[in-house]
């Protein structure tokens, strides 16, 4: 709330680092996959099992926590992460040895967690895969200092369950943003940061500033990562909650969450380079440049669309 | 309401407190509310068991009157308001919720500035957000704007705290307080987490935060929003059945006069369906809603 207007300055041309020298995960290049996904049914498993052996995800023995984005039930299933793309991924994920996975989210406007995964499916999955759930909203904490400084609260609680896993992975759905452009993998992240503490909405980061949080959250989580976002349907407009439904057909992958987030905006025919949170991102924690990344499975041009976006966000559209 | 009862008993850290889930670290959130339920009921297991509680209450209270969410977190929080509950329905520890009150006092929100201000009075439509930013109520943390459901909190704490706190100032501030819920209802009726309208799209309001807004204006129970909001939680309740909502709209229902037994039929139900989920303070709000607990609520 009010995010927008209480946004402290992102000073994106200073030459200084804001990060400290261990919080760098940029590589020379990344690697992204598109995969066409024509529906939310079974096949999604092979699709996943694909999409992950690209990159050769390390799963024998892991514990690994899918972070799915789930914010409000709607019923038109277009606000959150799907629930049979979630069910895929544990499939996947156990197909390929993972010792335990499970399924955590913070909602952050909403803290009937048992309504919310009910209404919306991702109980039934499950129940049918036994799979856990964590609220991370309500989970053990652990206080971490923060390891760029972009906004001035100089340390995060961060969930135990997150701090103890093996490989997280963020399962955001393909979205415009009110408030930040769009939210992908990167902002995603806004739900491990647990409500109990920073509230509902967690109104504390919105006045540190969104962009400024999505880097410090994403600098901070000393997790190994992965990406899949949900593309099959996307949303365009007033994201993340009131928009309209956009068919995309793409599930998109990368251990580098800034480029996968980089080329999901511009599957959304988005200029990342005009998202602050991304620009700063793409200094230190990963790709954004088209030139360093290696896109696998389709060409981007074969599944883009054309998201629509607020008249506030209109600049994003230019270099399309 | 004794398997509730049972349930929560079993639940209880060897510290005295209640966490989100077995096995977690206790909070003041669940432990504040375990205790209350606890109080109400007779057997010497309960009896034992919120004296833990208070216990574990009293002994993670701050010198400066405040509340931690959580022992593992160091700086006071929203969830003082619940400890004051808890301490002042049961009659334990008097000082310490007096001392909660004074902290509760003495939170101010984060404003939204000057500008923000004389916009809302001289052009709102250039706002993002519908609301009156000079209403001030309370927030989940400090640094952060005021939000409905810290303000229930607070408004319930110190409508039961007022007695004990002399002066205009207490006066003021829940009256300020009330103003700001009332300033942040949905159009139809019932609230979201504080906002009602965000860049001209309605938001729509929630269960559980509709039900503890509503308890916490009982006082106030002609007033034409609270009849508004009254009618949305009905309506609301027929797609939503979780414990958590349930659990509030009985407290709600009968601070309100109404008849209950229908609601707290589908909270067993529900119960027996889900478990809730795992979920303590769910399930100590299930045990106040079958044991008559509006009571503890009553401002």
């Amino acid at each position: 709330m009010l995010a927008a207007g209480a946004a402290t300055a992102m000073h994106g041309c200073v030459d200084a680092p804001r990060w400290r020298r261990d919080a760098v995960r940029q590589t020379p290049r990344s690697r992204v996959a598109i995969l066409p996904a024509a529906a939310y049914d079974d096949r999604l498993v092979e699709i996943v099992l694909r999409g992950l052996r690209l990159f050769n995800v390390p799963a024998v023995g892991k514990r690994v926590v899918l972070k799915p984005n789930f914010v409000e039930h709607d019923a038109n299933g277009i606000v959150n992460t799907h629930p049979t793309l979630v069910a895929a991924t544990i499939e996947a994920f156990r197909r390929m040895g993972a010792r335990q996975v499970l399924v955590a989210e913070g909602p952050g406007h909403y803290r009937d967690t048992e309504h919310l995964i009910t209404a919306t499916g991702l109980h039934t999955v499950l129940r049918e895969h036994r799979t856990r759930y964590v609220d991370l909203n309500n989970d053990d904490v652990r206080p971490l200092p923060i390891a760029s400084h972009y906004t001035p609260l100089g340390h995060l609680y961060l969930p135990e369950t997150l701090l103890e896993a093996d490989l997280l992975v963020s399962m955001p759905k393909l979205k415009t943003h009110h408030w930040a452009g769009v939210t992908l993998s990167l902002k995603n992240m806004f739900g491990c940061i647990p409500g109990a503490i920073y509230g509902w909405p967690k109104n504390v980061l919105h006045w540190a500033g969104i962009h400024e949080s999505i880097v410090d959250i994403n600098s901070t989580l000393p997790v190994p990562r992965f990406a899949i976002i949900d593309g099959l349907t996307g949303m365009e407009g007033n994201g993340p909650i009131q928009g309209e439904a956009k068919q995309c057909g793409a599930l998109v992958f990368s251990d580098d969450l800034v480029a996968a987030d980089a080329t999901a905006a511009r599957l959304m025919t988005i200029d990342p380079r005009g998202i602050r949170y991304l620009v700063e991102a793409g200094r230190f924690l990963g790709n954004v440049a088209e030139e360093r990344i290696d896109q696998l499975g389709e060409p981007i041009d074969r599944l883009r669309q054309d998201f629509r976006v607020l008249p506030a966000f209109r600049a994003l559209k230019r270099f399309a | 309401m004794m398997r509730f009862g049972e349930q929560l008993v079993d639940r209880q850290n060897p510290d005295g407190g209640w966490g989100a889930q077995i096995g977690r670290a206790s909070s003041t959130e669940v432990t504040a509310l375990a205790t209350l339920a606890l109080g109400r009921l007779d057997s010497p297991d309960a009896r034992m068991s919120a004296a833990y509680g208070v216990q574990w209450l009293t002994t993670r209270q701050h010198d400066d009157g405040g509340w931690p969410v959580s022992a593992r977190v160091g700086e006071a929080s929203w969830s003082t308001a619940l400890a004051i509950l808890a301490l002042d329905e049961l009659g334990r520890e008097p000082s310490a919720a007096l001392r909660g009150a004074r902290w509760l006092m003495r939170q101010t929100p984060r404003t939204l500035g000057l500008t923000v201000s004389l916009l809302h009075r001289f052009a709102p439509g250039a706002l993002e957000v519908r609301l009156n930013p000079d209403l001030q109520g309370w927030a989940w943390t400090a640094g952060a704007a005021s939000f409905i459901e810290p303000t229930a909190y607070a408004l319930l704490a110190l409508k039961r705290a007022r007695r004990h706190l002399p002066g205009a100032a207490v006066v003021q501030r829940i009256e300020e307080g009330e103003r700001m819920v009332y300033d942040r209802m949905c159009r139809h009726g019932g609230w979201n987490y504080g906002n009602s309208t965000v860049l001209e799209a309605d938001l729509w309001p929630y269960a559980d935060v509709t039900a503890l807004a509503l308890l916490a204006l009982a006082d106030h129970r002609d007033h034409e929003a609270n009849e508004r909001s009254l009618r949305t939680l009905h309506g609301m309740l027929q797609h939503v059945s979780s414990g958590l909502s349930l659990a509030w709209a009985v407290l709600c229902f009968s601070a309100y006069g109404e008849d209950v037994r229908p609601v707290q039929g589908r909270l067993a139900e529900q119960y027996a369906r889900t478990g809730f989920l795992d979920e303590t303070r769910a399930v100590a709000l299930g045990l106040l809603a079958l044991s008559g607990g509006a009571a503890a609520f009553r401002v």
